[in-house]
Formats: C-alpha cells, structure tokens, sequence
C-alpha cells in the first residue's frame, strides 16, 4: 500500500480533525461508530493491524522522529475493547491492568496474531492522581514508538470509561524475574542487556528531550528475539532543557535530585542505570533499608559499596554514574550518552550492530507460539465491583482525555 | 501428519533470521543458529520458574547465561563462578538463598516494602523520647541487608507540582508565628532529618514557619493510623504518644486492632515525615497518650517551599549568566546546565573573595550583598559590585594569576563555578566564545535544536 494512503487510513481522525476542529467528544464517538463508514475503516484498521507484524523493522533514530511517516502510534477513534479478544492477564500495575489480546474475527492465518493491551480505568487515573501521567505515557510511546528498544505502542484508543493501549507483545516476560531467579547477572550479561539501555536512554535524552524516569527491572522486558523492550512511560516526560520538580519513581533507584526537590531532568535516568547496573551485577541495589527514609538518607550521602569481587571497570562505571553531583554525573556531562558508551566497561560492544539489533542476547525465549505466556506469573483476576465513571466525572475529565 | 509446532516456529526463527543477516554460509549459519537455541533454551530451563528450587538457582547462576554474546560460553561460566564465590566472602551479610524471606519468590505476592511494619523505624527514629527502640533503627545503614526484599517494587510519586512561572504570581507559604523559644526546639526537632538538613536558611525559616500549631485536647486520639494515606510530618511540642503497629499492615476494629506497642514519642520528637516525600500508607499508628501539642507539616507546602525557591534561584542564575558577554553565546539549554552546577557559597563582611596574583580557578555571581575591587598598591578600591555583578570569569578562559583582588563589603552570597566544572559539563570556554563568530558555528552542540 502506498505510504500516504496507508496512513489515511491510519490517521482517519486527523483528517477529520482538521475539516471540524472542535468535534473531538469521545462521548458522541459512539454514534458516529454506528455510520457505516466507521464500519469500514475499523475493519481496515483491523486489517492493518494483522500486517503489522511483517513491516516491524527498527527505524533509525532519525526516522523515529517523523510522526507522519511511520505506522504505528496513532490514535484510532475506531478501534474498541469489542475488537480484541482478552486471552490472560500479563501484568498489573498501580492502575493498570495488561492483557495478552487477539484481534477478533480475522482471517484464516492470523488468529495467533496477538498483542499486548495495556487498560486504564479513567476513574483509577484520576483518583490517582496520574491524568497528566497517562497523558505523558501515551504521547511520549506514540512519538518513540519504532525505537527498537522500546516496546511500541501500535495504537491508543478510548470508550466512555477506559483507556487503550495497543501494545507489541514481549513473550520473554520481565528482565526483572530472570535476574531474580538467576540472583545476578554475570558480566557479559549485565553488559548485554546495560548497553541497550545506554541506547535507549541516549534516544530519549538527546532525540526527544525526554526523561523516563522509573528505570528498574521490572519495567525492562524481554521479546521474542531476546532484545530488550522498555515498558510503562507512566512518568515519562517531556523535559527538553527545562527541569522539572514532581517527584515519581521507585524509592531505590531515586535520584538523590529528586529527594531534594530542588529540580531534576534527564541526568536522573542515568543515575538508576547506575542502580541497575549494580542490581544486576550483585543482586539487590545498592541503597537500601526495610524504612524508605533511610533508603533515602543514603542515597542523599551517595556512598556506593561495592563487593570487593566487582571488577574495576564496572565501579568505576556505577561510581561515575551514581554521582549525587549532576554535573559530575557520567551521562549528563559533556558527551552525555556518548561518554558513557565510551566508559571501558562497554568495550566490548559494538554499538552500531547492536541498535539493529544483529547482537543476539543472552537469553532466547523458547516458545510455543507467538501467544505463549510461560514467562509471566499468574494474576488475581480483576475485581468485579468497579467504580462507576459518573457523567459529572466525564464532564470535567474527559476534556483531558481528548485526544488519547 | 503434521510438523510439530515447535518445530515450524524454529524454522521460521530461523527464517528470519537468515533474512535480516543474509550469511554467505548457509550451513554454517544454521548449524550456529541452532547450537544458540539449545544453549538458550537449557539456560532458559534452569531459570524456569519450575526449576527454581534453591539447587536449582545455584545450577542457574553457574551455568547462566548459556549463551555468552562476547565471549565463548565456557570461559563465561569460569568467571561468573569465581566472581560469586569471593564475592560472598566479602559481603557483609551476603544474601544467601537461605535468608531470603519464604514468601520472597512468590509472584503472587506483591506488598511493596512500605506496606510491611519495616518501615516503622524510621517512623519515629528521630523520636528523642523513647520509651523502646524500634527493631531496626539501630542497623549501620551501609550494611548489606540480608534481608533484601526480591519482590516487584511498586512505583511511587506525589501530586505534580508546577512552578510559578510569572513573578506576579509566586507562592507564598502559610505562615503561624511562634516564639522564639518554639522555633528553637522546632529547629532542634528537625536537625537530624536528612529532609531539613539541606535546607538554605531562607527555606529553613519558611518551612518553620508553615508549621501549624495542632493541639490534641485529650488522651487516646488516634493523629495517624497504621495504613491510611499519609499528607503530614508531626513535631511533639508538649505530651506523648504512643506508637503501634498491627502485623497486618493496617489499623483494626476491635481490641488488638491497635497491634504492638512499639515506642514513645515525647517532646522534640517526631514522625510521619515520609509524608513529605510522597503519599504512602502510614506504617504505624500514633495515638495521644496525655493532653498534647503539635506541630503538622503537609507535603505540598513542604515540596512547594523546597521547589519553588530551587526555581527561582535557578531563574536567577539564568538570568544573571545572560549578562556575562564571554558567556552570551550559550543556548539557554546550556545556561540552564551551569545554573544548575553553580554553588552557593556566604562569606561574611570582610572576605577576601579571590586575592590578586592567585592562579584563578572559580568564576563568581554576586547573589546578595557587596563587594569591592582592590589592586596592590592601592588603598582606594577600583569599583563596587552588587547583586547581579560577576568577577573571575577569566579563569574559565586561562590559568593567568587573578588581576585585582575582590573583598566583601558586607555579608554576601556569591554563586561559584569552578572551570573544570564548566569543562565537564559544556567543554573549554574558547570553543563557546568561538560560536560568537557565525563563521565557525560548531555543530551538534544542542541535541534539542535538531528534533521536529
Ligand atoms: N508489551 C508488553 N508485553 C508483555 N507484557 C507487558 C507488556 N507491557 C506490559 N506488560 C506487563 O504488564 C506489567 C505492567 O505494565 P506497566 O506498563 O508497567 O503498567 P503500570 O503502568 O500500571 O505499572 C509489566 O510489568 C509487564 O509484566
């Protein structure tokens, strides 16, 4: 399909947009999903969505940037829960809930085409407190997605009380359970997987002035190929050249900035790679205690210990990076990422093979299927008695939903 | 009879790969290809979740990855093994598979660390009148816990808080008045706290002020119940209260509901001050053990403080670099980095600043205050500098002794920018000053400029 017809079709909302400005209720969506028309181009974006999975190829960091070009990130006014068939549970989070997903009614073939469909109740982001959040997380996946480090949102969509994500699904499951169950990583390991996050944070710092801002490895995932995939942008945002003072994070890997209230920007992502490096490499981060406040205390005096077996250049790498001084902090001085991909710990890697993802990884996972959900743990079904999103919720809210 | 599944999802692994790599040895590559997957797949095996009995972890760790992306995989497993075993000889308390908490590899459990009484140590650590101590206060901070909690970490984060920008417009906190005994023991409450012992004296003295006098009229009020949210840090002015903590993690009806007595609070002590970090269940319950006094500090009030000062000075640092013509070709992305690496240093009246004949190193921002200009030979002072002047810059540029010498006239707060800090955070000044010259405009140097 020719480019611009595709994304005509994919984009069948903006051009609306721009003839009616202003007739963005996703409250009146419902009757015009009734016109025949929408019919249509919901089956064309179902459609779509099948083909998805041949075109996905990493873009270059430059191509990443051009919205209109690329395929994926969009937001569909005519995608709805009723196309997806919800096969398990993969995750939850504080207010969100990751479902392993098939499109419904597809054609011979492509039944074992799935996705991962991250569902956000609008009454749980707004009692949290997190509608500026979601917002980020939504705009920040659509402008990063194509990264090949990044899981990639497909498409976001919305009904009266819910929020869509369409995500790529990782089958590898979280980093975060195979360092647990391995209890550390050895080094060509942690460097494997470290040096994709070195890629990622330097697309999202130094491309998209964005910074992540809850790095962990509970949040990193594993794909088919064995490839990293950074999941949930929740607190990601937009920085630029601005600092920014909300505090949000995991409490071991907080940036002592951040404790302090007194501004934080990018320079906070590189300080928790130095915690997950570590974390990898010993087991369990560096600061920590049962009382969060005196996790906080240490991280605030930022005095790192090392096991005495650690090797030389991997402390100086966590030192460097865990450096309570932002402008002594490796990653946000001069250079920024690039000083760290030229840190000796990193010595081996070749970077440009390894952002076309020509490197393979430590750990393959071996699957059944494409729609195989070994890798993930098992959990609570969702509680029945929701809370009602109230027409007086939806008046004032759903302004700030407008355009999810 | 068809192909197993397994089998057809390897071939078109395979496939795939072969596509992108396009290798000139077919056999080879396959033979590569699936000598990987075995590998891969025995590793994956070990760190199943079936398989991870503690042997089992033990077999994973040695034999894990089993596919060395750098090296060969043998030599790999040498050293991750040698690594591990003088490793934990070292460790103070190692986190040996057996002091792992039972439930620690259960998915299903997933109570984040402050849900756990574990945090009731520092809850009222800074308690100056204690009746017993908590478990854990006691423990070297910068031991390895051997207790480490292996589940899933829930994210945290408080309201977002949004400078404000226009000077119209600024944030004043609430201020109560109290005497100068209160804010004393109001400062001698708060000094132990790592929160407060950064504070400059102007925030200090605002975040004293916005404590609010709270009395509590009588014995067994409950201020902060075990798992509620939490938005207040309290100070003990006059009384006691009584501090419990029920092992399921919140406050229950009935008689125990309370759980164990855990210690005292009295005057001068305080607790709940995770609550100026971010909302987070109450670890304990603190009830009234007499007729008392408080003092309550909310979490916005204490963020907003903290913040908006931080924003201001920042502005002002922005602004004042603006001025300093070596400095005017820097983007403002730039400018915002120095401001951000600039210390605040007070000298009293009297100081001198930088002596002439010095090697220079810092460059100098007058924040408050004044400051005169001295040569050698000269009693009468070549110039005045008030809020807003710089001096020293040329150090950034070159190691020439200082030409004058710098003294303050009264008490003054100067902004200091070491040149290596400016090096490591924006390379040597030439290269900047020579973007003054259209000529030589170098590139790459604002990553931002580029994107849309
Ligand atoms: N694309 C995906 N593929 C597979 N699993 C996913 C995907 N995205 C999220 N998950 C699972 O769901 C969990 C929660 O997702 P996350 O985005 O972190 O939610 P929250 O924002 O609520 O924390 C993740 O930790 C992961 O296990």
């Amino acid at each position: 399909m020719a480019s611009a017809a595709m994304h005509k079709l994919l984009h069948p909302h903006r051009s609306r947009e721009e003839n009616h400005p202003g007739q963005q209720n996703p409250a009146s969506s419902h009757e015009r999903q009734d016109s025949a028309g929408m019919e249509r181009v919901r089956e064309e974006e179902k459609h779509n969505l099948m083909q998805w999975e041949e075109q996905k190829h990493p873009l270059a960091p430059g191509q990443i940037q051009n919205q209109e070009q690329k395929h994926v990130g969009y937001s569909s006014e005519a995608l709805r829960q009723e196309d997806f068939e919800l096969i398990k549970t993969l995750g939850t989070g504080t207010f969100a809930r990751v479902w392993l997903v098939r499109v419904k009614n597809v054609n011979n073939g492509d039944e074992n085409k799935v996705f991962a469909l991250k569902i956000l109740r609008k009454t749980d982001v707004i009692r949290l407190k997190q509608v500026e959040h979601v917002r980020n997380e939504r705009n920040v996946l659509a402008s990063v997605a194509g990264h090949p480090f990044i899981t990639t949102m497909v498409a976001s969509f919305q009904d009266y009380d819910s929020l869509y994500m369409l995500l790529d699904y990782c089958p590898g499951g979280e980093v975060f359970s195979y360092l647990r169950r391995a209890r550390r990583f050895n080094e060509p390991t942690s460097q494997f997987y470290a040096a994709e996050i070195v890629l990622i944070l330097e697309f999202l710092h130094e491309q998209q002035g964005v910074a992540y801002r809850d790095l962990k490895p509970e949040n990193i995932l594993i794909d088919a190929e064995g490839h990293l995939k950074l999941v949930d942008f929740g607190f990601a945002k937009k920085v630029e050249n601005r600092e920014t003072y909300t505090l949000c994070g995991t409490p071991e890997y907080l940036a002592p900035e951040v404790i302090r209230n007194t501004g934080h920007g990018t320079a906070v992502d590189w300080w928790a790679f130095g915690i997950l490096v570590y974390e990898f490499l010993v087991g369990q981060p560096p600061f920590w205690d049962q009382n969060p406040m005196k996790i906080y205390e240490q991280i605030v005096e930022g005095k790192v210990r090392f096991p005495s077996a650690m090797s030389e250049d991997a402390r100086s790498l966590i030192s460097g990076l865990c450096t309570v001084d932002t402008s002594k902090r490796l990653g946000n001085i001069q250079g920024g990422a690039g000083t760290v991909k030229a840190h000796p710990w990193f010595r081996q890697i070749d970077w440009e093979a390894l952002y076309y993802r020509k490197v393979g990884g430590p750990i393959v996972p071996h699957l059944r299927g494409p729609a195989d959900t070994r890798n993930f743990d098992e959990y609570e079904p969702e509680p029945a008695n929701r809370e009602k999103y109230t027409k007086e919720m939806s008046d004032k809210w759903d302004e700030h939903f407008r355009d999810f | 009879m068809s192909l197993p599944p397994d089998y057809s999802n390897e071939i078109s692994a395979l496939s795939r790969e072969v596509l992108k790599h396009q290798p000139h040895d077919v056999l080879q590559f396959c033979a590569n290809f699936f000598l990987r997957r075995l590998e891969s797949q025995r590793a994956e095996f070990l760190l199943s979740p079936q398989h991870s009995s503690p042997q089992g972890r033990g077999m994973a760790e040695n034999s894990f990855p089993g596919n060395n992306p750098f090296g060969s995989p043998n030599n790999n497993t040498q050293t991750f093994a040698s690594i591990d075993e003088e490793e934990e000889n070292d460790l103070v308390a190692s986190p040996t598979a057996s002091s792992f908490p039972p439930n620690a590899m259960d998915p299903q459990s997933h109570a984040p660390a402050e849900d756990s009484f574990g945090n009731f140590a520092g809850f009222a650590a800074s308690a100056k009148a204690q009746q017993s101590h908590p478990p854990s206060s006691s423990r070297d901070p910068q031991s390895f816990p051997n207790n480490y909690n292996l589940n899933r970490r829930t994210s945290v984060s408080a309201e977002s808080l949004n400078p404000t920008s226009s000077s119209s417009d600024t944030f004043t906190p609430p201020y109560h008045q109290k005497t100068e005994e209160q804010q004393q023991r109001l400062r001698a409450a708060v000094a132990g706290n790592f929160l407060f012992s950064h504070l400059d004296d102007e925030q200090s003295a605002q975040v004293l002020g916005a404590l609010q006098e709270k009395p509590i009229p009588t014995k067994g009020i409950k201020v902060i119940s075990q798992g509620d949210v939490g938005d207040f840090f309290y100070v003990v002015e006059k009384g006691m209260f009584e501090v419990y903590v029920n092992k399921s993690g919140k406050l229950e009806t009935g008689l125990d509901g309370l759980g164990a007595k855990v210690g005292a609070v009295g005057p001068g002590g305080s607790f709940g001050e995770l609550a100026l970090m971010y909302n987070a269940p109450r670890a304990a319950t603190v009830m009234s053990a007499e007729q008392s006094t408080l003092w309550a500090l909310d979490r916005v009030t204490f963020r907003r403080i903290l913040m908006d000062s931080a924003f201001q000075r920042r502005r002002m640092y922005e602004g004042f670099l603006e001025e300093v013509p070596l400095l005017s070709s820097l983007k403002s992305y730039e400018r915002s980095k120095i401001a951000d690496a600039l210390e605040t240093k007070k000298y009293p009246a009297g100081t001198t600043i930088i002596q002439e004949g010095d090697v220079g190193e810092s460059f100098y921002i007058l924040e408050s205050g004044e400051a005169e200009v001295y040569k050698r030979g000269n009693d009468k002072s070549l110039k005045r500098y008030k809020k807003g002047d710089y001096f020293g810059e040329l150090a950034l540029l070159n190691d020439a002794p200082r030409a004058a010498s710098v003294v303050s006239t009264t008490e003054v707060k100067v902004a200091q920018l070491g040149k290596n800090g400016f090096q490591r955070l924006l390379g040597p000044v030439e290269g900047i000053m020579r973007r003054n010259d259209p000529s030589k405009e170098t590139d790459g140097v604002d990553p931002l400029a580029k994107s849309n």
